[in-house]
């Protein structure tokens, strides 16, 4: 099997101009009769083919290692680039790509020596986030610029998830069980209380109880218990990706948004282990049953990324239904809509009708066509209060069907949380 | 301007490449025989236009640094008369404008060192050419295969460059 032609050389748009005016150069000698624009075409017509001979004969083998630091909006990307033995790394070109929904200088700083090339970029989240970094481009290319190669590049795509703090913390609420694990009987301890495992590096959001404070004075660095099973309940988030009168891109925002906060949701449960289920609706309803473990927080972290807006609002009927065959009743149902019009606000009791109990975590169009309004001074403030009376009616005639919660600062959801810390109300 | 910013900036121009190519493009200019200095002026103005475009223009630009070198020794070279100094000067003009080629401050520093295996090769070509222009007796035979040598490079030149496949190897 031959290379792929993707990974042969390619001429740079330097060598056909080199060429041109070499091959130009021949013509004047020949036709001048002087030999002195000969001499000057020389080097331009033998350097593409030296340079091509010059380096690798097949794609060079490129090892890359991707991470990314930083808290909130914060995104710090560090990569490593290191070929294989005998490629100088100087000669490698990187290009890394910015996701559309990070903010920031799209070029990387490089720090190139021989054996390998590190960069680091320093990038911000507008907003919540669910993203993924592509593995960068890496090309060899000769000295002078004229030929490049792909290489064979070992790398994994990296994901971004950027969202409120407070849903770090959130998993410790403890939820309704519905279901039972096979052989599980049900906990009376509340909290992260399981059956003992084993013992861990401590994390910092693992609650001080949750330290083992023998083991941590006796290994000399913080450790903390980890427990088998905790029995907080089950948790089924469920998208509302059906279009609004708000337009595609607000909308676009909007659900970006929403995406980013079922991450850190599932998240935060999924690390107690409880069980969460993920429904994105659309046109239909496409879900992730409910489960817990890694694998899990895989699988919604994978859903959400690729969950798309619908350009079909399906009726919310539909929704409830496919979610009754799916999901068991009583589950705890976190749902995530815009309500900016009258279709969207039809979800929650629909589905409560089917027997879940819903909260509604709505994210407030407000900001971002605050930022978007071209009116300024008195008029921005009138068309402001009046979209702010607009969205509270709103939010009130919600309130009627289910618990609603407006989410207009996007990097906080301390009311959302405080809200799902009260039971009773969360009964409500 | 602080003293690293200078220092800094000066680096970006690559300052040994640059004086190589301008010096040679500017000796070559001022053996092409414009009249009124027209040659070394030209030669120099598409030097510095190059140098600028390189650091001082956006990355979609930049790309078009090489064009008025290119130009400026084309435009010398054509005009220049018949010499063996002449032709040593125009080949190591195309030598120096691969170096600063190499220099690309875009890329690492080193360049125009790493440059070496490419910039050796037409080197070499080129010394055996000359050496052999001041060396050996000219007539109407050794311009006719001189002629047909050309043209054969020129089309083994065309083909390679058609079929960059030719230069891939087969993993064992």
């Amino acid at each position: 099997m031959s290379e792929s032609p993707t990974r042969s050389l390619h001429w740079r748009p330097l060598t056909p101009l080199v060429l041109s005016t070499g091959a130009a150069l021949v013509l004047a000698a020949v036709v001048g009769r002087n030999p002195t624009p000969l001499f000057l075409a020389l080097p331009l017509l033998l350097a593409p083919v030296a340079a091509a001979l010059a380096g690798p004969r097949s794609a060079p083998s490129v090892r890359v290692d991707l991470s990314v630091e930083g808290a909130a909006a914060e995104v710090k990307l560090e990569g490593v680039v290191v070929p294989k033995p005998g490629v100088d790394a100087r000669d490698l070109v990187v290009e890394v790509d910015r996701p559309s929904s990070l903010e920031g200088d799209p070029l990387p700083t490089f720090d190139y020596s021989k054996g390998q090339i590190r960069f680091r970029a320093n990038w911000t989240a507008p907003e919540p986030t669910i993203t993924e970094i592509n593995e960068p481009k890496v090309l060899w290319r000769d000295a002078v610029g004229l030929v490049e190669r792909e290489t064979d590049l070992a790398a994994a795509p990296i994901v971004v998830s950027r969202y409120p703090p407070e849903l770090l913390r959130i998993g410790a609420v403890r939820l309704e069980h519905t279901t039972l694990l096979p052989g599980e009987t049900p906990s009376r301890r509340i909290g992260e209380s399981g059956e003992f495992h084993g013992i861990r590096l401590a994390r910092p959001e693992d609650p001080p109880r949750q330290i083992n404070w023998r083991a941590s004075a006796r290994a000399g660095r913080a450790l903390a218990n980890e427990y088998d099973l905790d029995k907080t309940g089950d948790l089924l988030l469920i998208l509302d990706a059906r279009p609004t009168p708000l337009g595609r891109e607000v909308d676009a925002r909007l659900f970006a948004i929403a995406r980013a906060a079922a991450a850190g949701l599932s998240d935060s449960f999924l690390r107690v282990k409880s069980r969460v289920g993920l429904g994105v609706f659309g046109e239909f309803l496409d879900v992730v049953p409910l489960s817990t473990g890694r694998t899990q927080r895989i699988r919604i972290e994978t859903a959400l990324r690729q969950a798309r807006l619908s350009s079909v609002a399906a009726p919310a009927e539909r929704c409830a239904v496919a979610a009754r065959h799916r999901f068991p009743p009583g589950l705890t149902t976190v749902v995530f809509s815009s309500l900016s019009d009258d279709t969207s606000e039809d979800l929650s009791p629909y589905l409560r009708r089917r027997g879940f109990p819903v909260v509604v975590l709505s994210p407030s169009p407000l900001p971002i066509i605050a930022a978007a309004s071209p009116l300024s001074g008195a008029d921005e403030e009138l068309a402001g209060r009046i979209a702010r009376l607009v969205r509270r009616d709103r939010i009130a005639r919600a309130w009627e069907d289910s618990p609603t919660i407006d989410w207009d600062d996007y990097w906080s959801l301390g009311r959302f949380v405080e809200f799902v810390r009260r039971p009773r109300l969360r009964r409500a | 301007m602080s003293s690293p910013a200078v220092s800094a900036r000066l680096r970006s121009l690559r300052p040994v490449s640059l004086a190589l190519l301008l010096v040679a493009a500017t000796y070559l200019g001022f053996l092409s025989g414009y009249p009124g200095g027209f040659g070394p002026v030209l030669a120099a103005a598409g030097v510095v236009l190059a140098a600028g475009l390189r650091v001082g223009a956006p990355r979609s630009v930049a790309v078009f640094a090489p064009v008025p070198v290119l130009v400026a020794l084309g435009v010398e070279a054509v005009a220049a008369p018949v010499g063996f100094g002449t032709e040593l000067v125009a080949g190591l003009a195309g030598l120096a404008f691969l170096v600063w080629l190499a220099d690309d401050p875009s890329r690492p520093v080193g360049g125009a060192a790493r440059s070496l295996p490419t910039v050796a090769v037409p080197a070499l070509a080129l010394g055996i050419a000359w050496s052999s222009a001041l060396f050996l007796p000219s007539g109407a035979v050794p311009l006719g295969v001189a002629g047909g040598l050309l043209a054969l490079t020129l089309a083994v030149v065309a083909f390679l460059v058609g079929r960059p496949v030719v230069f891939d190897q087969e993993e064992g």
